[in-house]
């Protein structure tokens, strides 16, 4: 027999299983194992909180092999950590950066040997960005899937099998997030790189102030805001740059400043080590300064 | 017409291909739950809807009321076997196929008594529980289940059986007991109905 249904049927279960071959067991806490997205062959993404020890970590693949697994690199702000396996078995996942509300989406798990499990569901959200106990996030997914035990870390997965996010429980209060796949590879990026996530630093104290339409005109934009200076820190990337107490800081790389959330954003890995253009408001004045943006330890 | 009138019929057809199978098993003391015709008058429900198979009733969709018989039971497995005076009815039909994680599957029974409920979900899991006298296999689901889906079926897209509902975690997890272990039960069970199993039922 077979209809549109059946057809339906067929396909999401060719999505479970093709996603399935990437999903692993992560084996790094007493409790219940948790679940991994195989993202290289010899490289594991999962989420940060279900990393409770550093030594005797294993992983199992879909095969059902046993490989021993070394942490690479965490990143509580993200609740993201990265696993490398000491033998290139697993199969990386496909992944998609396409998240529209309402999709069909199933979130996968591998919590025990016995093979994947599979929650249905449909996106109902997408937001961001977004402050974390230990950072923040720029973009989450929300799913009305529901999380079985063991189902952190593990895919979100759409209608022909690409992963588009990983799923955690780490934010707390009991409330499943899923971090978009793009986000989460490039933190995965980064961690396999540096074992952690780099942030950029100026080592400045800063508050919101209005920008005046007369200044505005200066600066040749409408920009409504800007960050007042309040204190530099000695020898930080500012203080070399020239930055002093009393500037307002307008814009960095080309890139307006109107807020704290716009700074970090401004501030994120990859503009650790680069020097870049700051503009600032000096007397009044537009000026732009180099700085060499540190790395936040 | 569209996908999703496409999708509603066959939602149709499923349902009209399970209605009649459907059957209600009530005691006089306790709740009703669900079973399934499994032709010559034989009814599948769960060990714990039958219980000791006094006074049970079966009720089939178009209303007419049997007493009903235990024929066999077994707790490990929780899936019993009742006989009602009745025979000529539709039987049940059971998936050949493997289940795999991901497909759809629906739950039909009568969650709190409402009669002929649908709810609709994906196979979570193919696993196992610890029974009474060791490991069972079962399917999981995340179909919204409640008490008086026990002994109904979980069906896959095509509308056939491939296991019975059993047990419910918290209302977003159902435990079904898979077709391959009904086989077996209902092989051991037919012998003690020696003329029945000659007529070949499943």
């Amino acid at each position: 027999m077979s209809n549109v249904l059946v057809e339906l049927s067929n396909a999401m279960a060719g999505a479970a299983e093709k996603a399935g071959a990437s999903t692993v067991l992560v084996n790094a806490r007493r409790r219940m194992p948790a679940s991994g997205i195989a993202f290289a062959a010899d490289l594991v993404l999962t989420a940060n909180h279900v990393i409770e020890q550093e030594e005797g970590i294993t992983v199992i693949l879909s095969d059902g092999a046993e490989v021993p697994a070394k942490l690479a690199g965490r990143d509580p702000g993200s609740d993201l950590a990265v696993l490398r396996l000491e033998k290139a078995l697993a199969k990386p996942a496909e992944t998609s950066s396409e998240a529209k509300i309402g999709a069909l989406v199933l979130a996968l798990g591998r919590p025990s040997r016995e093979g994947i499990e599979v929650s249905l569901g449909v996106i109902s959200a997408v937001g961001g960005p977004v402050r974390t106990a230990h950072g923040s996030i720029d973009r989450f997914i929300r799913t009305d899937t529901t999380p079985f035990p063991g189902f952190s870390g593990g895919p979100l997965v759409d209608a022909e099998g690409r992963v588009i996010g990983l799923n955690t429980s780490g934010f707390g209060r009991g409330v499943g997030l899923t971090l978009p796949a793009d986000y989460a590879w490039k933190v995965a990026d980064q961690l396999t790189k540096h074992g952690s996530v780099q942030r950029g630093y100026l080592g400045i104290r800063s508050q919101g102030v209005e920008l005046s339409a007369a200044v505005q005109k200066l600066l040749k934009r409408e920009q409504a805001a800007g960050l007042l200076v309040v204190s530099v820190e000695e020898k930080s990337p500012a203080e070399v740059g020239g930055m002093i107490v009393g500037d307002i800081l307008a814009g960095i790389d080309g890139q307006s400043v109107e807020d704290h959330d716009g700074l970090f954003a401004r501030l994120s890995g990859d503009a650790v080590g680069k020097s870049l253009p700051v503009e600032i408001l000096r007397g009044g004045q537009p000026q732009t300064l180099k700085i060499k943006i540190g790395a936040r330890a | 017409m569209n996908l999703s009138g496409l999708l509603n019929s066959a939602l149709d057809e499923l349902l009209g291909r399970i209605r009649p199978v459907l059957a209600v098993v009530m005691d006089k003391r306790r709740g009703a739950g669900a079973g399934i015709l499994m032709g010559n008058g034989l009814v599948l429900t769960n060990a714990h809807v039958a219980g000791r198979g006094r006074s049970l009733q079966v009720v089939l969709a178009n209303d007419e009321t049997y007493p009903a018989k235990l024929v066999a039971s077994d707790k490990n497995v929780d899936l019993a076997l009742l006989e009602i005076p009745a025979n000529g009815h539709v039987a049940a039909v059971f998936s050949e196929e493997t289940p795999r994680p991901g497909e759809m599957v629906f739950a039909f029974g009568h969650p709190w008594g409402q009669r002929n409920v649908l709810t609709g979900g994906v196979l979570s899991a193919v696993t196992s529980l610890r029974g009474r006298q060791g490991e069972i296999p079962v399917l999981r689901a995340d179909v919204q289940l409640a008490p008086g889906n026990s002994g109904g079926p979980l069906l896959n897209a095509a509308g056939e059986v491939i296991g019975l509902n059993a047990m419910i975690f918290g209302g977003d997890q159902s435990v079904a007991i898979p077709a391959g272990v009904i086989r077996e039960f209902m092989e051991t069970a037919l012998k003690s109905v020696p003329v029945r199993a000659a007529e070949g039922v499943l």
